[in-house]
C-alpha cells in the first residue's frame, strides 16, 4: 500500500507538535527555580499552537490540542479543562480565519494573535472569578501574555527555518485534492 | 475535482463542528465537575501526575545537574563577592561558636557538679564564685560558701573539669580559693603513665611548672597529671591537667580547669588521711594469759624420757 507522502508528513508533524509541547512541559516541570518572585516565561506552547494553526492547520487538529492541553492542565495544577477549552476556542477562531490570513502581512497576523491571547487571558480570569476559584495574580498573567506575544515572531521564524512550517501556497493540495 | 472538494467539505464540516462542540462541552463539564467535586478530580490528577512525571526523571536528573554546573560556573565569576560574603559569615559564625563553646562548658560544669561520681568519702559542696581577686601577685577567688557550710582550710576545689586550687582562708559564709597558678601554691602530683611523683609549683603563669621531677626523660607532653595525695592534704587522683613543654624547654602543666571562666566550683570534703605514726609493734601473746594446761600424760613405758624432760622444763 502506498503511503500518501503529504499525509505521512502531516502525521509526522502531529507527532513533532506533541513532542515539542512535551519538551516545553518538561522544562516547565524542572525544579530549576522554585523560588517565588521570578518573572513568568512566555507560554511557548500557546505560541507554537497558534503559529502552526495559522500555517498548517492540519498539523494541529483540535483533538490533539484539547488532549495535550488537558494533560497540561492536570499536570500544572490548573483548573482542569479551562485552559484547554480556551485553547480550543482560540485555535478554532484562528483556524476559521486561516484562509484570510494567507494573504495577510505578518504584522496583521501578529495583531490578530495578540488579540486572541488578550481575550483568552481575560476569559480565563473572568471564568475563574465566576467560579470563585483562587486566581493567579492578574499582573503575572498579563505579563505572561505579553511575553508570549513578544516570542510569537520568534516561534514563527523557528517553525519556518527548522521545521519548514510555512503558509501553504494555493497550489498545494492533499492527495484527495483538499486544500491544506 | 472542484465538485469532489466541495462534497468533501460539506460532508466533514458538520461532523467536525459537532466534534469540537463535544470537546468544548467535555472541557466545561470537567471544569464544573472539578469545581463541584474537587477531591475526585484531584485524585485523578494526582494519579495522572504520578504516572507521567516520574517518567521524566531519567531526563530531569542530568539536566538538573547541568543547570547546577552552570550555576557553579557562574558562581566562579562572582567568587570575589562570595569570598567577602563568606568572610563576613565566618565572623558571625565565630561569635556563635564562641557562645556555643561557653554554653557547652558551662553545661559540662553543671552536669559534673550535679552527678559527679567520686569516692563516697569525697562528698562536695558547690559554690559560686562571687569575686575574682586575681592580680599579678595573687591568684585567688572568693566563694559564697564558708564555715557555715562546713568548709575547712586546705580542701581541694574543682570546677567540672579539673582541680582549681585549695581553700585557703574560710570566713563565715565565704571562703578564699588559692589557685594552682598562685606563686604560693604547691601541690603534690603524679604524672600518669610513668607514675612519677613531683610537685606542681605555681608561678603566676597560666601553666605552672613541674618541680622535683626525678626523671624527665620518662615524661612526654600530653601525659596526664593528677594529684598524688602525698602529704595528706589532697585526695589522690584528682585531675589536674596535661604536661606541656614551654618555650623554655621546661615541663609545665596545662590545667584542665577552665581558668578563663570559673563560675561554679566544687569544694571536696576530704577527710584527713589516716596516718601511721608508730613503727608497728611485735604481736606477742600477753603474759597474763595462763599457758594451756598440758594434757595428762599417760604413764606408759614407751616414752619415759620425753615426759621427764617436759616435766623438768615446767618446773624450771
Amino acid at each position: 500500500m502506498m503511503v500518501d507522502p503529504i499525509a505521512a508528513r502531516m502525521w509526522l508533524f502531529r507527532g513533532v507538535f506533541v513532542l515539542l509541547v512535551s519538551i516545553f512541559a518538561f522544562f516547565r516541570l524542572l525544579p530549576l527555580d522554585s523560588a517565588p518572585g521570578a518573572l513568568p516565561g512566555p507560554d511557548l506552547m500557546l505560541a507554537l499552537t497558534f503559529a502552526w494553526v495559522l500555517r498548517r492547520p492540519g498539523y494541529v487538529p483540535a483533538v490533539i490540542i484539547v488532549g495535550v492541553f488537558l494533560v497540561c492542565d492536570l499536570i500544572f495544577h490548573r483548573p482542569p479543562g479551562l485552559w484547554a477549552l480556551l485553547m480550543l476556542l482560540g485555535s478554532e477562531f484562528l483556524r476559521a480565519r486561516q484562509d484570510l490570513s494567507r494573504g495577510m502581512p505578518f504584522i496583521l497576523e501578529w495583531t490578530l494573535v495578540t488579540g486572541v491571547i488578550v481575550a483568552m487571558v481575560t476569559a480565563n480570569h473572568l471564568v475563574l472569578a465566576l467560579l470563585v476559584v483562587d486566581r493567579p495574580p492578574l499582573g503575572l498573567s498579563v505579563l505572561r501574555g505579553f511575553f508570549t506575544t513578544l516570542i510569537y515572531p520568534l516561534v514563527v521564524g523557528v517553525s519556518y527555518l527548522v521545521f519548514d512550517v510555512r503558509k501553504a501556497s494555493p497550489e498545494e493540495v492533499t492527495a484527495l485534492g483538499a486544500r491544506l | 475535482m472542484a465538485q469532489d472538494r466541495n462534497t468533501q467539505i460539506d460532508y466533514t464540516s458538520p461532523v467536525r463542528r459537532i466534534l469540537i462542540g463535544l470537546m468544548g462541552l467535555f472541557c466545561v463539564a470537567l471544569l464544573l465537575l472539578w469545581r463541584i467535586d474537587s477531591p475526585r478530580v484531584e485524585l485523578f490528577r494526582a494519579a495522572l501526575v504520578d504516572k507521567l512525571v516520574p517518567s521524566y526523571e531519567w531526563a530531569s536528573v542530568p539536566i538538573h545537574r547541568l543547570a547546577g554546573m552552570v550555576e557553579d560556573f557562574q558562581s566562579y565569576q562572582r567568587i570575589w563577592d562570595q569570598n567577602r560574603e563568606l568572610r563576613r559569615e565566618l565572623q558571625q559564625m565565630k561569635a556563635w561558636k564562641e557562645a556555643a563553646v561557653q554554653l557547652e562548658q558551662q553545661n559540662a560544669k553543671l552536669l559534673a557538679l550535679n552527678n559527679v561520681q567520686l569516692d563516697p568519702k569525697l562528698t562536695s559542696v558547690s559554690g559560686v564564685v562571687i569575686a575574682d581577686s586575681g592580680s599579678p601577685f595573687r591568684q585567688s577567688l572568693l566563694l559564697n560558701i564558708g564555715r557555715n557550710d562546713g568548709i575547712v582550710d586546705g580542701w581541694a576545689t574543682m570546677d567540672g573539669l579539673g582541680l582549681v586550687g585549695r581553700i585557703s582562708g574560710v570566713g563565715r559564709s565565704t571562703s578564699r580559693v588559692l589557685l594552682l597558678t598562685d606563686s604560693a601554691s604547691r601541690i603534690p602530683i603524679t604524672l600518669q603513665p610513668s607514675g612519677q611523683r613531683a610537685i606542681l609549683t605555681g608561678d603566676n603563669s597560666s601553666a605552672p611548672p613541674i618541680d622535683f621531677l626525678e626523671n624527665a626523660d620518662l615524661v612526654r607532653p600530653g601525659d596526664q597529671v593528677v594529684t598524688s595525695g602525698d602529704g595528706g592534704v589532697f585526695p589522690a587522683g584528682l585531675l589536674v591537667g596535661q604536661v606541656t613543654q614551654g618555650r623554655d624547654r621546661r615541663l609545665r602543666v596545662r590545667l584542665s580547669a577552665d581558668y578563663e571562666r570559673l563560675e561554679f566550683l566544687r569544694v571536696l570534703r576530704s577527710h584527713r588521711a589516716e596516718v601511721i605514726n608508730d613503727t608497728g609493734g611485735l604481736i606477742v601473746p600477753s603474759q597474763q594469759v595462763p599457758p594451756p594446761v598440758p594434757p595428762p600424760v599417760p604413764l606408759t613405758d614407751a616414752t619415759p624420757g620425753e615426759t621427764g624432760l617436759a616435766a623438768g622444763g615446767d618446773d624450771g
